[in-house]
């Protein structure tokens, strides 16, 4: 691993593939040493981002997503966009280890020269995002790419994890075989920017246009998210490229609208803060697990509430005053 | 008269000879979930609508002719083909003169793919897995001096079926020979590709509407033609065990029957042509019964559809050894296997045999090698009267029984298939392929820890190994030799005329018109393999393939077996979760084929089975030349790179991968080799910068550790 900050910066900033991809392996690495580095090189590279269209793709298992991103992606590389795509897959709860298949189903994206692919292990971070995706995104950006998408399997809190990082939140759904709507959930809705139907191609057209109009329903249940904007319902068949261009013409459209209003800044710094916060927790965490006291009782403890010994409220009391009683409330 | 033996009093004694035992704790759970008693009698078969036929009589479960060998002994088919046209026409008139019976043609990739020999995509697959052909021209070199109307002519052929099959009719008839008098199979099995073997050119729609046209076609004007081989073979390579190799082989085949009713044609016109093509493993008694069942299934399935020829229901079959079960290590143990599976083959009733050389596990089956191959076959039908009687082992309770359980079993597995829609419909919900996976990623576990026993592998391997075989290669030449034949052709031929015949088949794609017809025209304007496939692709498009893959299969079968296997894959996942804290991640391996192979069981059990063991594994998309995969590596940051290899690409791909990566200054990411690898080529690959090479039937533990080593020196200091 090389030490220098200027390195990786330099590098990220000409958008060689190379060190852009080093970078990434360097700020999700878990070794403090690259952490720190890391953290030099965001600070640095901070002021080149900002500029790309931020979206985030997550539906059920099925409904499409890396067809979709290899002919939506496809679609904007042909506009003379770059694409940066960031598929997170889940890693193994057991051995800890991953299948990162994400660009066997993205044959021609992943040989496009103007687009960049890294699947990400979720590495135990709850709910299907990778624990860097946020800095990787920043990463390049920095370097250039002018739409990022942001991949996630619909599973936990993804969604929302996911929605409070990008500017645009689509949420692909497919068609159900009966009537119902496919496993949708509410706090999906409410952070959902658009939802596109998938499948709506061969005998499924009508399907899937049916799905359409319940989402349609559906959505007028929730309160929008914004007074400017109203998320659309649309169909598409990425198989066939059909409704590509206008989910595009869709996004541009909201990018314009929230820009305007002043409702992107605004979402922008909203999401600053919560990432900030979002490390603030990580960084007590670490803070807690790594404090030798800690480490040396939390066994006998845990032992303790297992057994039914302990109360889990005393237990965590107990806990957490070994970093100091004033935490306590 | 004696009296009658009790069946308590031999479980007496069974018990007795077991010490206290019972007999039961003998039974054998085989891969297939079958429950295998050490003894069977006439008690196990009561009630089964399996037993009691004759042979050449519905349901044909003893055979589809009533003498079955007695009357004629089955044909003796041998695979073969590489380098040229003329190389592999001189290899098939050597092997018919030594007592081959039947030809059957294997193509190389490139042709299987759709791409003529100068595209740079196929670079380093020409001539390598099969012969080279790109025209017209080569077609009637492969057939020259061969009399096509007397002659049965198999082509394992399913992406650009309609190139080749037009070719040959076409090169037949400008021998003289017309296409009525046609006699042969082409394997047209296009579904099976989308599950295993992955040389499919288009996406499934366009690509079963080919089958029908292909039918169509020959059902008016080829008779004697067999116009698909339903091929269970690759699904049985790829991992699947008998039950499921049965349940998919005969679904695919109720697909195509339902795909050509309904593009209009009566059942009793194409049913009574299609043939089917089985894999035959080493277990030998199950893979004799499955042929049984597989004709007593295909009887029953075709009933549905109520054809009145009773050959429509008939199933009729190829086999050929397994080309998995053949080992790299102590390579003459293949002879036996091969035998083996040969007896299997022929016990169970086959029509036609291949028998596999015992060193296609390392290279291309030599003059030599092939005489071996061959020799098994007509030794067994000369020399050991097994062809005196037919069905021999019929009655056999144990063989019965196995029979009926297949038939069971089997049954299952087609009705969750038509729960679902039918093959095609099952395809695109990945149920197969997911069955076929699993399958493999426990027999490869079975295989490491030495349950599943292969001698000179996992049992009594050699301490030192020294490979004493001549290898056939086939020289970089064959490729610039091709290169030459096209701008010739090119230069030669009525160019309008050819661009005329192409037009028709992009029109016929579009809409009406059999394209077999306007295939066979274009081959006579000699217009080439990747032509006419392209002319075809601007209107369907080419197939992407979705990659799946399971996990937990390995090391769950892995610590079922015994607690000891458990704590290897624990010893494993330490040393990842030991790198994860020493370098602040995981082990990351991007898995990947280059080249136009398609066999891709490796990689995924490879990919399956390290993500168990703690890596974080990439997968590539099939079909990737150096410069992709090594984007690939780049992009992912991967720390290794293992490139499969099973169709003699290796010299050529992999060291252009190693220097790929250095160009690019990712000369830090290592490369690994696996596969068909022949050892006499492992020094080349080594001077060339390749890492580590792992030939076929390595255990997953060892290709691991080796891994693991390497990156551990790397970069845990």
């Amino acid at each position: 691993m090389y030490k220098d900050p200027s390195y990786f910066i330099q590098g990220v900033l000409d958008n060689n593939r190379l060190t852009l991809a080093r970078t990434i392996t360097l700020v999700e690495s878990t070794l403090m040493t690259h952490q720190d580095i890391a953290k030099n090189v965001i600070s640095e590279l901070l002021p080149h981002t900002g500029k790309a269209v931020r979206l985030g793709i997550t539906g059920v298992p099925g409904a499409g997503k890396s067809t979709f991103i290899e002919s939506f992606g496809t679609m904007l590389t042909g506009l003379g966009y770059r694409v940066a795509v960031l598929a997170i897959d889940p890693s193994s709860t057991r051995s800890g280890g991953s299948i990162l298949g994400d660009k066997t189903r993205m044959e021609k994206l992943a040989v496009n020269e103007m687009a960049f692919i890294r699947p990400s292990p979720s590495s135990g971070s709850l709910g299907g995002v990778a624990r860097k995706t946020r800095e990787t995104m920043l990463l390049c950006e920095a370097a250039g790419f002018d739409v990022i998408i942001v991949e996630t399997v619909g599973v936990g809190q993804s969604e929302t994890t996911v929605a409070s990082m990008v500017d645009f939140f689509m949420v692909l759904q497919i068609s159900g075989a009966g009537d119902e709507l496919q496993g949708i959930k509410k706090g999906v809705l409410e952070v959902a920017d658009a939802i596109v139907v998938n499948k709506a191609d061969g005998d499924n057209v009508t399907r899937a246009k049916l799905a359409k109009k319940q989402y349609e329903t559906a959505l007028h249940l929730v309160a929008p998210s914004s007074p400017n904007w109203s998320p659309p319902v649309m169909t598409c068949s990425a198989l066939e490229q059909v409704g590509l261009k206008e989910a595009w013409e869709i996004i541009k459209q909201h990018k314009k609208i929230m820009s305007a209003s002043g409702e992107l800044d605004e979402k922008r710094k909203e999401q600053a803060m919560s990432w900030m916060l979002f490390l603030v927790k990580e960084g007590l965490e670490n803070w807690f697990y790594n404090n030798e006291e800690i480490k040396k009782v939390l066994p006998t403890i845990s032992a303790e509430v297992e057994s039914g010994q302990k109360a889990p409220t005393r237990a965590a009391d107990e806990l957490v005053s070994i970093l100091g009683s004033d935490l306590l409330f | 008269m004696a009296q009658k033996p009790n069946y308590n009093e031999w479980v007496e004694m069974a018990t007795k000879q077991m010490k206290g035992k019972s007999p039961d704790s003998l039974t054998w759970k085989s891969p297939e979930g079958i429950d295998v008693k050490c003894l069977y009698t006439a008690a196990d078969l009561e009630g089964m609508d399996t037993v009691g036929s004759l042979p050449g009589m519905a349901p044909y479960t003893r055979g589809p002719m009533a003498t079955m060998y007695a009357g004629r002994p089955w044909t003796i088919r041998q695979y073969a083909g590489f380098s040229t046209a003329a190389a592999s026409n001189a290899f098939y008139r050597r092997n018919l003169a030594a007592g081959q019976k039947g030809l059957s043609v294997a193509f190389d990739l490139a042709t299987h793919r759709g791409y003529d020999s100068d595209n740079p995509r196929v670079s380093g697959d020409i001539g390598k897995a099969g012969v080279a052909i790109d025209s017209i021209e080569d077609m009637k070199i492969l057939f020259d001096g061969i009399p096509l109307d007397k002659m049965s002519v198999s082509m394992t052929m399913n992406g650009a079926v309609l190139p080749i099959l037009g070719m040959w009719i076409a090169a037949a008839e400008e021998s003289g020979v017309g296409k009525e008098k046609l006699n042969g199979t082409i394997q047209n099995d296009i579904l099976k590709e989308y599950l295993t073997r992955n040389t499919y050119i288009y996406p499934p729609a366009p690509s079963m509407r080919i089958v029908s046209d292909i039918m169509a076609y020959a059902s008016k004007n080829m008779p004697r033609y067999n116009t698909i081989s339903i091929s269970g073979y690759h699904i049985m390579e790829a991992g699947a065990d008998s039950v499921l190799q049965t349940a998919f082989t005969l679904a695919d085949g109720i697909e195509y029957v339902r795909a050509a009713i309904e593009s209009g044609m009566d059942v009793d016109t194409f049913a009574p042509r299609l043939s089917f093509f089985f894999g035959i493993g080493m277990n030998f008694f199950m893979d004799i019964a499955m042929l049984r069942a597989a004709r007593f299934l295909w009887h029953r399935s075709m009933q549905q559809f109520k054809p009145t020829n009773i050959k429509s229901s008939m199933l009729r079959t190829h086999c050929q050894t397994s080309g998995w079960s053949l080992t790299e290590q102590d390579p003459y143990n293949n002879i036996i296997r091969t035998t083996l599976e040969a007896m299997s083959a022929t016990l169970g009733g086959t029509q036609s045999l291949h028998t596999n050389s015992y060193d296609e596990a390392v290279c291309l089956p030599t003059d030599f090698s092939a005489r071996i191959a061959r020799n098994t076959q007509i030794i067994i039908q000369e020399e050991t009267h097994t062809c005196k009687v037919a069905d021999p082992l019929g009655g056999s309770y144990y063989i019965e029984y196995l029979t009926n359980q297949i038939v069971e079993k089997a049954q299952e597995i087609l009705d969750e298939i038509e729960e679902i829609g039918g093959m095609s419909k099952a395809i695109e919900s990945g149920m197969p392929k997911m069955r076929i996976e699993e399958s493999a990623a426990r027999r490869q576990a079975r295989i490491d820890q030495g349950s599943d026993v292969i001698v000179g592998v996992n049992k009594h391997r050699l301490e030192d190994e020294k490979l004493d075989f001549e290898i056939l290669e086939v020289p970089d030449s064959v490729r610039l030799e091709q290169i030459e034949r096209l701008k010739e052709i090119k230069s030669t031929r009525n160019e309008a005329e050819t661009q005329a015949c192409l037009a028709a088949i992009t029109k016929a794609a579009e809409g009406e018109g059999n394209l077999l017809e306007v295939a066979v025209a274009a081959a006579k304007a000699r217009a080439t393999v990747g032509e006419i496939s392209d002319a075809m692709e601007k209107v369907f498009g080419r197939y992407v393939a979705t990659t799946q893959c399971v996990s937990g299969a390995y090391s769950s079968e892995y610590s079922e077996a015994n607690p000891e296997s458990a704590n290897v894959i624990e010893g494993f996942r330490k040393r990842t979760e030991n790198f994860l804290a020493k370098t602040g991640r995981r082990p990351r391996i991007l898995v990947t084929k280059m080249g136009q192979d398609g066999h891709d069981r490796g990689i995924k059990v490879v990919a399956s089975s390290f993500a168990d063991l703690g890596f974080d594994v990439d997968i590539s998309p099939m079909f990737q030349t150096p410069d992709e995969a090594a984007k690939m590596a780049i992009e992912n940051d991967v720390h290794i790179v293992g490139a499969s290899s099973l169709a003699a690409g290796h010299k050529s791909l992999v060291p252009e991968l190693i220097e790929k990566l250095k160009a690019q200054g990712a000369g830090e990411i290592g490369v690994v080799a696996g596969g068909v690898i022949p050892p006499s080529d492992y020094d080349y690959l080594y001077d060339k910068g390749c890492k580590a090479i792992f030939g076929p039937g390595t255990p997953i533990t060892t290709s691991a550790s080796k891994v693991l080593d390497l990156l551990e020196a790397q970069y845990i200091k």
